[in-house]
């Protein structure tokens, strides 16, 4: 995995993917879809419990997307993270709509004979997958948890304070540290995770 | 808040875990903080990596037709508005401007074209219903048509159905009549059932000229007793239900003659259609 400092190839192509679908370019959307389509899948599986919910959401992604394209500027974050932040704010906005949960059985969810297409887009998935499963057993318990309340579910501090009778106080310091602790285990390796 | 304070709220931030009024006052500090816009920027680089934990270890892949909706709700233009533009990478778009002092030169001549235009378009509508109530008026006649013929359908099968009770019942009588020389070829069955009921079913015989039809005749006591009348198709295929007059529930014979449509009393010879009398 390079830790070069100047941008991976790949990442330029993302960028330049991007402002194609600004300028209207609908196979430029089609491969940026086709891309990140299972790393935002698979986050709004997570938040949402629900494959229908999920499906749904990750086309008003691609749609926003489509729409708002011109609004990433390189200068201020990776293609990456402005796609992911922009599905996990919907998935949240999606979640708090809804009136309940439901349970996804990750069974039910997949079909019998789906397969991942795209065999290197696994490969590299599993890395990351791997990377970040290491950091986060990194992390204390408290943190950890504090940490996926809060992205994967939505709670603000007060509301995870409440959730886990804890402090305000303490569950802020506990999303700091958190957060410090993620960054320094990442490392460089944050780069590839994209 | 001192700028420090901002700071250590990135990484929640980066979260979305922060409090509305937190929140607020982020976003606000944000607008004038070059700095922390820098580091709330690698906050979500940590943020979004995150998204790696929610993945398993064989990805969930979406159905394709996500991605088809996708494709086609942009090709539709369902994807509301089209993509804002950057600076630099503007689509060339026609001008609207027009001039301001070509505007009123143009004026007198364009209400004149306006009307004209309008006049045309008052024209073409005006045909468009004309074409349209002539449809209107057709298509009643046909949905006329259709009726009468589903009508006439349903009682010719309500003919047939009696006529299979009359033929099935217990005791059931069939005679069967032959064509004179005057129709040859012609041919007919009448089925009576004990309670007097009779269904009559004819072939060969030539459609009945207009004012005419065929009528049935019971042959009972040596007379003939006037039954129904009853008309043919093309194809010279009739039914008739009738009854049998009481005086004839036990009948000698049947014949069939040509009679005025409203049908008479006494038969009007020549018979076309005469059953072996008994």
């Amino acid at each position: 995995m390079s830790l070069g400092v100047q941008p991976e190839p790949a990442q330029i192509s993302e960028v330049e993917l991007l402002h194609a679908v600004a300028r209207g370019d609908e196979s430029a959307l089609a491969r940026l879809y086709d891309h990140y389509r299972l790393i935002l899948f698979g986050l709004l599986a997570r938040i949402l419990n629900s494959r229908e919910e999920a499906e749904d959401v990750l086309q008003e992604v691609f749609l926003q997307v489509w729409r708002r394209a011109g609004d990433f500027d390189e200068k201020r974050g990776r293609p990456f993270t402005w796609l992911v932040t922009l599905a996990r704010s919907r998935a949240i906005d999606r979640l708090r709509l809804l009136a309940s949960r439901q349970r996804l059985a990750v069974s039910a969810a997949r079909d019998a004979d789906e397969e991942t297409s795209d065999a290197v887009a696994d490969t590299f998935h599993a890395e990351q997958r791997e990377i970040m499963a290491q950091a986060l057993a990194g992390l204390p318990e408290e943190q950890r948890k504090t940490l996926k309340l809060a992205y994967f579910e939505g709670l603000t501090q007060s509301e995870i304070a409440v959730k886990l009778k804890t402090p305000l106080g303490t569950v802020k310091t506990r999303m700091r540290s958190g957060m410090i602790k993620l960054r320094e285990l990442l490392g460089d390796q944050k780069k590839s995770l994209r | 808040m001192v700028h420090e304070e901002y700071n250590e709220m990135l990484p929640a931030m980066a979260l979305g875990a922060l409090d509305i009024e937190d929140a607020r006052a982020a976003d606000a500090h944000l607008k004038t903080c070059v700095e922390c816009q820098a580091f709330l920027a690698e906050w979500e680089d940590t943020a979004a990596a995150l998204a790696f934990a929610a993945l398993e270890e064989i990805p969930l892949e979406p159905s394709p037709r996500v991605r088809s909706r996708i494709l086609e709700a942009i090709r539709t233009g369902a994807a509301d508005e089209a993509p804002p533009q950057k600076g630099g990478q503007k689509r060339v778009e026609p001008s609207k401007v027009i001039a301001f002092h070509d505007r009123q030169s143009r004026w007198s001549a364009a209400q004149t074209w306006g009307a004209i235009a309008a006049g045309l378009v008052l024209l073409a509508l005006l045909a468009s219903l004309l074409v349209l109530w002539r449809e209107n008026q057709r298509t009643k006649q046909e949905l006329a048509r259709l009726s009468n013929q589903v009508r006439d359908a349903e009682e010719q099968l309500s003919r047939e159905r009696q006529a299979i009770e009359i033929v099935a019942a217990p005791g059931a009588h069939m005679a069967e009549l032959i064509g004179t020389n005057v129709v040859p070829n012609a041919h007919a069955t009448v089925a009576y059932d004990p309670s007097g009921r009779a269904v009559l079913l004819a072939q060969g015989l030539p459609a009945p000229p207009p004012g005419k039809a065929y009528q049935l005749w019971f042959i009972a006591g040596g007379k003939p007793l006037p039954g129904r009348v009853f008309i043919t198709d093309a194809s010279g295929a009739g039914t008739l239900n009738d009854h049998l007059p009481a005086q004839a529930l036990n009948p000698a014979g049947f014949a069939i003659t040509l009679e005025p449509e409203s049908g008479v009393q006494t038969p009007t010879p020549p018979i076309y259609l005469s059953s072996k009398m008994s």
